[in-house]
């Protein structure tokens, strides 16, 4: 009865998504305000029909409701509530109904919000959302239907693959998807910009807040799934250049150029059709990301053969979610043309930079990631890229993009340069070549790529502190805390969101440069060294979970003086429902560095395999992710302050700026 | 102004190319008409490209056990070539069946752009089938063989002819529908 009742709020929120997609645009057309007004009514209405359905069949899985042909595939009764909850959106249906709840709710999120926003504005906004909606509301009902009954109930379920029962998995997801999903309302903005033939700096600063809080959550999204891939794979890696971490990659690139671009186009209102072109670009590879990738479609041929409906369908939502803009963008975008008016070594230029760096990254991982897919399609041959092409291609870009962020910050709009840049400038490289010495003195196994990488950690760290000191440091009448005080939440947010990438690659390059790891065949009694300390193989235990059973060994992890200051049990677990198992790698993660131990195969007569690494520095690399996504919230959230205080009149905000002010804040 | 210029379409023929791409073959195959097959190699039925390689040091015992790994001490009984690197996730998924084969034919590894060590560790993990192994650091060799990435098998009859290649992890059905075929033919 309640998952019939999902279905039918489906249903109606299938029919007003195509009021929303239709009678809005219409008015905002002929300027009718009645039928622009319609536009947040249906949305919000959309809304509250797709999270009904959504708690629907929540409450199929907390239920276990067996006779939902959704749940018997992808549950069972023995398993934990939260995992039950979380397996909601484990599976095809569900992750695309998961999806929809977000898109429904930011459509319903700007249409109770923004109420300074233009009508006509807000009601194509909302129309090309409706639009979006509609395809994908369209695609779960017709052939990815959550709520089908079975005739025969069966008396349990199949359970959803062990891997996937994990806290980690309980939030990546709608982290990600929040992130995906926000890109489509950059996409929306920038459809009623080509709709309407208008893009002003009122648009872009509209605009930006939805692109910052969907890069968060991207950034966000992929740092829990890469620690999630850390912890519970057990290889000790962190990122593999998989395609389904490249599906989210490239997004997160393009948003990051669309963040950048949106900029110069609130500040200086310039770019205004390559912004466009690139929200364009980011919410289409967020589609790709989400339904070619994720939902496996094209991970193999041989799925496609399983439902070809479903892999036409996402073809055709394709075609028209990406070929409708661009034909729009070939058609309208001359018009957004605006002549440069900046020298090319001035904020503007480094931002440009920036996006050309980022875009041909993006490039560069759509080749790696649809090279061997679509090798595969063709020929029928399953084969990987893998690291060598992305660290030959993608690092050096990426390496010269971080050169550049010391650079960008301290140039100023129009002219280039600032007071502050030479001072900067020369800190930076004498850091840069301090700790290249440094390294020298110290390292071991010193390459070129770990050089660089080392001197541009310093000269990335330094130029930001340098730029910092350079912007708050007292002046004759001004003390320090009035200059902290004056310093605009952007660009706090944008020193923390680099320097976020600053401590990421200490992580990165810590882990890659001073690992250790060992691989040993070890019998309880067994002492292993490894990195300055000492594992003892105390014993194993047998566990018995939940849902599953459990073979644990004891590993006593002491120090140089023989103080034992650790026990890791890192656990193989054989899950009753699915007959599968899993490695449950034991992590201590600390500040300088992290104890992994890893439990193989093998029987008391010849031993058990026992992988343990001590990774230096690794968990930098998800803090330094969560200080990048920090930023940008405080980026954002200061935006929306601001905002707030001036919303009325900034229309006629003064197109020339300098630019240590915020955009359209009362000096 | 409103006049549309070349330099604004080519976002959407770029597009445009790709999803006529995607759909001819989503077409051919959903119609049957392109079965997915091994890819056409140009070596078929000619000599194996010469393979001089660093020989990786393991516990087997090589054939001749000189410092480079080369086709010829392995003349006279068929060969399997396996491309492989530790960076591989498919290359795991087929470690057990090389072992399995191992049994019944010789097979030559090429470590494919991969560091020794982590070779290494690798072998330790997923086992060794390997007759040798040779150290393809940069590459070369698999320019030379004409591998699309790894892993990657080709089979050599006792004249170091080649006589099949698969690109992509020999699954089940790839060994008992080409794999095995093809040996039996060669009398392995």
């Amino acid at each position: 009865m309640i998952a019939e009742l999902g279905h039918i709020a489906l249903i109606a929120a299938f029919v007003l998504s195509l009021v929303q997609s239709s009678l809005p645009l219409i008015g905002a057309s002929r300027g009718d305000t009645a039928l622009m007004t319609s536009g947040p009514a249906a949305a919000i209405s959309t809304a509250v029909a797709v999270i009904m359905a959504f708690l629907a069949l929540i409450w199929g899985f907390i239920r276990s409701d067996f006779s939902l042909a959704l749940v018997a595939n992808h549950s069972h009764s023995t398993k934990p509530l939260i995992y039950k909850i979380s397996g909601t959106w484990g599976n095809h249906e569900g992750s695309l109904l998961l999806w929809i709840l977000i898109l429904a709710l930011y459509g319903g999120i700007l249409a109770v919000r923004g109420r300074g926003m233009p009508l006509a504005m807000k009601a194509r906004i909302l129309a090309v959302q409706g639009m979006v909606s509609t395809g994908f509301l369209a695609f779960s009902l017709f052939t990815s239907n959550p709520f089908l009954r079975l005739a025969t109930p069966p008396l349990d379920g199949k359970g959803l693959n062990p891997i996937l029962q994990d806290p980690g998995l309980a939030i990546h997801p709608p982290m990600l998807y929040l992130g995906y999903v926000g890109l489509s309302m950059a996409f929306a903005f920038a459809v009623a910009a080509l709709i309407s033939g208008e893009v002003d700096r009122l648009w872009a600063k509209w605009m930006r807040p939805w692109v910052m809080a969907a890069w968060c959550a991207l950034t966000l999204g992929i740092a829990i799934g890469s620690w999630w891939a850390y912890y519970e794979l057990g290889w000790g890696g962190w990122w593999f250049w998989d395609p389904v971490e490249n599906a989210s990659l490239m997004p997160w690139l393009a948003a990051t150029a669309l963040l950048h671009s949106a900029i110069v186009v609130e500040k200086r209102g310039q770019l205004k059709s390559w912004t466009v072109l690139l929200a364009i670009l980011a919410f289409s590879l967020s589609l790709v990301g989400t339904f070619i990738v994720r939902s496996g479609l094209l991970t193999s041929v041989h799925s496609f053969a399983s439902d070809p409906a479903r892999g036409v369908f996402v073809l055709g939502i394709l075609l028209f979610a990406v070929g409708i803009p661009l034909t729009l963008y070939a058609w309208r975008g001359p018009q957004l043309v605006t002549r440069a008016d900046f020298t090319l070594a001035s904020r503007e230029g480094g931002l440009i930079a920036n996006n050309m760096l980022l875009v041909v990254a993006t490039a560069i991982v759509l080749l790696g990631t649809f090279y061997p897919l679509g090798l595969e399609l063709v020929t029928g041959a399953r084969i990987t890229v893998g690291p060598p092409y992305f660290n030959a291609t993608f690092n050096p870009v990426m390496a010269l993009l971080m050169a550049l962020m010391a650079v960008g910050p301290v140039l100023a709009w129009r002219r280039g340069s600032t007071p502050r840049l030479r001072p900067v400038l020369i800190a930076a490289g004498v850091v840069a070549v301090a700790s290249l010495l440094l390294f020298f003195v110290l390292g071991k196994g010193v390459t070129v790529g770990a050089a660089s990488a080392v001197m541009l950690i310093a000269w990335l760290g330094a130029g930001i502190i340098g730029d910092i000191w350079a912007q708050i440091k007292p002046r004759p009448n001004t003390g320090i805390a009035t200059r902290l005080r004056r310093i605009p939440a952007d660009t706090a947010g944008m020193w923390m969101a680099h320097f976020g990438i600053v401590i990421f690659m200490i992580g990165a390059v810590g882990d890659s440069l001073f690992s250790s790891e060992h691989v040993v065949r070890a019998t309880p009694g067994t002492k292993i060294e490894l990195a300055d300390r000492t594992v003892t193989f105390a014993g194993l235990r047998q566990i018995d979970g939940p849902n599953y059973q459990s073979l644990a060994a004891d590993l006593d992890y002491a120090d140089k003086s023989g103080r034992i200051f650790a026990r890791l049990s890192p656990e193989k677990r054989i899950y009753n429902a699915e007959r599968q198992t899993t490695t449950e790698a034991a992590i201590r993660p600390t500040i300088a560095g992290d104890d992994y131990a890893v439990l193989g195969d093998g029987d008391n007569k010849i031993g058990f395999t026992l992988r343990l690494y001590y990774k230096p520095l690794v968990s930098w690399i998800w803090t330094g992710a969560a200080i990048m996504a920090l930023g940008g919230m405080i980026a954002a959230i200061g935006r929306q302050r601001t905002h707030r205080r001036t919303t009325a009149g900034t229309t006629a905000a003064s197109p020339h700026r300098d630019d240590s002010l915020p955009s359209g804040q009362p000096l | 102004m409103s006049r549309i210029r070349l330099s604004f379409l080519l976002p959407l023929g770029v597009f445009l190319g790709l999803a006529a791409l995607g759909a001819v073959a989503l077409y051919g195959t959903l119609s049957g008409s392109r079965t997915p097959d091994q890819l056409p190699s140009v070596l078929i039925g000619k000599p194996a490209p010469p393979l001089d390689l660093p020989r990786l040091v393991t516990a087997t015992p090589a054939p001749a056990s000189a410092a480079q790994v080369t086709i010829a001490p392995f003349r006279g009984k068929p060969l399997l070539v396996n491309i492989f690197a530790s960076w591989c996730a498919p290359c795991r998924a087929e470690a057990p069946a090389l072992e399995m084969l191992s049994k019944r034919i010789a097979i030559l590894g090429i470590a494919y752009k991969d560091r020794e060590e982590d070779t290494q560790q690798f072998l330790g993990q997923y086992g060794d089938p390997f007759r040798a192994i040779g150290i393809d650091r940069d590459g070369r060799a698999g320019i030379a063989w004409g591998v699309y990435g790894v892993p990657e098998t080709f089979l050599l009859d006792a004249d170091g002819i080649v006589r099949l290649r698969h690109a992509g992890p020999l699954t089940k059905d790839v060994i008992d529908n080409k794999l095995i075929p093809a040996l039996v033919a060669l009398g392995a």
